[in-house]
């Protein structure tokens, strides 16, 4: 009876909370006061899929959804992704028969990093689908070694893990481990020898801490690595990105399945390729997921394209406190051979907590934006001058970069006279002080 | 002028380096010729060569590697500090120069042993916070982000105190630490940056004059700023 209440209650507050527009945590926070273990009484499908990491959840999570869905399986995933336990709970319980049976195929649970053990001790997922680890919220999160012993406690024997052989810290919680799947990409031709950035985490290795040797770098510490000491090295891959042309925008899977990219970004490649994988492992023939990825849009909300007076843009949502989610963003516009200008907003460094911190600029590889496809940098927001320190030591004449505390005065200054593509570069926290003064397409 | 930015490789947490580029950039608008070396784990540098010595902050794992290369530095090391040079050690490197170090499996390591604390690191835990601090050499105080797993004890003479953030410990507000020009602190990543002032005062002390201070606009301005929102917090 306990459970059929919890689960009704569940119901009836995420239908109130959906008119009223409250978010998707308290249905589930309530449930799990009523009936601490609810997730442990309900009926799970055969197959939960997990997935975790720095970056890139919520966008291989809605991928994976939609190649199901497409494929003629039900999903019930955390599409609004709340993905701390509460949300989970909440998404769990309104998929749900009131008699506890979740009525899907497949579960699919996008899990933050920190708390992953908290859901995971309750749910045991099939399999485990771990990203990568980058500095991420520092704030919060400390640095990649404290998340990566975070996620080592949330990961249960029986689980199979999906892991990407390309970053040697996620790949240590393959080491020693008989089931594991693993996803990574060839030596590709937007490599890099030697590894371009501002610090380098995969510079010695996880296990031994002797220096490790890159035969290639894909960006970051992402890549092919082999420590000099103790025989850690990138694991062969079952499922594999063969080639890419970032220029016409396209990625090749497993020798086979060419996809055509809506993003032209490394970052893009990633997601896309754990998607495929997943989907592979439950089933899904590799020219169905290829035709379901072509020219994918995500619908997240994190790309979006806008006009301002006769200027066209996109805003590329990167992630404050996140470094590598910002080079990602930066190496997009610098691929823009007809020149774009650029707009950085860092206005409000978080919009969960308060912060003033700004350490994480310093770790961007903003250099690259000294390059000749950027025409003008448009710096704004309530940290402008510590943005302009930091430009100030990227060798950008200072001709090229315009600072502006106010966004709509930054945003005027775009709007005046001048006609290349527009880029702009920010977090969820402000990049509605931006939308809201350009008109989205 | 010589800098030396030890373990830039792996204590590097939060754009440490930076601390680096900011002296490096205010002794050149000094007018000096400026080298820097970058030195790491199996090097050996004499660090009486050098004008200026930097170490950042770095993982807990990491830190345990540094400290054992580090302990073939302990005597130049206090030899340096005592011939009033300045060093800046920010994070948790500066944790090595202490008696020991217990993991949080409950593991002890021996520190340098140059001071007389003891540090603690707690398991799956970290202290955050904005950080305003007071020192009294500044006329104006130092702020910065604190992220750490450690909790320290025992330090007689520390840096500053915090009229807001978290200190050495939870039971004081006393953070750092600091001996002649040594200056060891726990607000990480580009502290000099951040506060432009610290910056002008090892500047100094480095030089032995008054440095060049008018290239530090911008970072004068983020200090404002910085200053004023966490001051708002207070209230």
């Amino acid at each position: 009876m306990k459970k059929f209440f919890t689960i009704l209650i569940c119901k009836l507050l995420r239908f109130v909370g959906k008119l009223i527009g409250k978010g998707s945590s308290m249905p589930g926070q309530v449930a799990l006061k009523l009936c601490p273990d609810i997730l442990k009484r309900v009926e799970l499908p055969r197959y939960i899929i997990a997935i975790t990491g720095s970056n890139g959840k919520t966008s291989t999570v809605e991928m994976i959804a939609h190649i199901l869905t497409q494929n003629g399986k039900t999903v019930a995933w955390n599409r609004e992704g709340s993905n701390q336990i509460e949300g989970v709970t909440t998404m769990v319980l309104s998929n749900a028969t009131l008699s506890g049976k979740v009525k899907a195929d497949i579960l699919l649970i996008e899990s933050d990093e920190r708390y992953a053990k908290k859901t995971f001790s309750y749910i045991e997922p099939t399999d485990y689908v771990i990203t990568n680890l980058y500095r991420d919220q520092l704030t919060r999160n400390g640095h990649p070694e404290f998340v990566f012993d975070a996620i080592a406690d949330s990961i249960h024997d029986g689980t199979r893990l999906i892991l990407n052989a390309d970053d040697p810290l996620v790949s240590v919680f393959g080491n020693g481990r008989e089931n594991v799947v693993w996803f990574g990409a060839d030596e590709l031709s937007s490599d890099e020898k030697e590894l371009h950035s501002v610090y380098n985490d995969g510079a010695y290795c996880p296990l031994c801490k002797a220096p490790m040797d890159y035969s290639t770098h894909h960006y970051n510490h992402i890549g092919h690595y082999a420590c000099t000491s103790c025989g850690y090295r990138r694991h062969d891959t079952g499922y594999t990105v063969t080639a890419v042309d970032l220029r016409e925008g396209w990625l090749e899977l497993d020798g086979k399945y060419r996809i055509s990219l809506a993003l032209k970004s490394l970052y893009n490649i990633y997601n896309i390729l754990a998607a495929y994988t997943v989907a592979r492992l439950v089933g899904i023939d590799g020219q169905a997921i290829a035709d379901d990825m072509n020219d994918y849009v995500l619908k997240n909300g994190r790309v979006i394209q806008f006009r301002l007076g006769t200027r066209k843009g996109t805003l590329l949502t990167s992630k404050h406190e996140n470094s590598i989610s910002y080079d990602h963003s930066i190496r997009v516009a610098c691929a823009c051979e007809q020149g774009a200008d650029v707009l950085i907003i860092v206005d409000a460094v978080s919009r969960k907590y308060f912060t003033s911190d700004v350490s994480w600029l310093w770790d961007i590889d903003f250099e690259m934006l000294n390059n000749e496809n950027i025409h003008e940098i448009v710096l704004a927001g309530a940290y402008v001058n510590d943005l302009a320190a930091r430009f100030s030591y990227t060798g950008i004449p200072q001709e090229k970069i315009k600072l502006y505390e106010d966004i709509p005065e930054a945003v005027d200054y775009l709007n005046s006279g001048r006609n290349e593509y527009i880029y702009t570069i920010t977090c969820f926290s402000d990049k509605e002080k931006f939308l809201s003064k350009v008109e989205e397409v | 002028m010589k800098l030396l930015h030890l373990y830039h490789d792996i204590m590097n947490l939060y754009g440490d380096y930076a601390n680096v580029l900011a002296v490096q950039r205010i002794l050149e608008n000094s007018g000096e010729e400026v080298t820097v070396e970058r030195l790491s784990l199996g090097d050996d540098a004499t660090l009486s060569d050098y004008d200026f010595i930097f170490i950042g902050s770095g993982t807990e794992r990491n830190q345990k590697v540094v400290l054992e290369d580090f302990k073939k530095y302990r005597e130049q090391l206090a030899g340096y500090i005592a011939s009033d040079k300045p060093l800046l050690m920010t994070g948790n490197s500066f944790e090595m120069l202490g008696n020991t170090i217990t993991d949080g499996d409950g593991t002890a390591f021996d520190g340098l042993k140059l001071y007389d604390f003891t540090v603690t690191e707690q398991r799956g835990k970290r202290s955050t916070a904005d950080v305003i601090a007071s020192c009294d050499f500044l006329d104006k105080p130092l702020v910065g982000f604190i992220n750490k797993s450690s909790m320290i004890t025992g330090v007689r003479n520390p840096l500053c105190t915090v009229t807001f953030g978290i200190g050495n410990n939870d039971a004081g507000q006393t953070e750092g630490i600091a001996d002649r020009h040594f200056y060891g602190t726990h607000i990480t990543g580009p502290v000099l940056q951040k506060n432009p002032h610290f910056l002008l005062y090892i500047a100094g002390l480095i030089l032995g004059r008054k440095p060049a201070d008018d290239c530090l606009l911008y970072e004068q301005k983020g200090y404002d700023n910085t200053l004023k929102k966490l001051s708002e917090r207070i209230k």
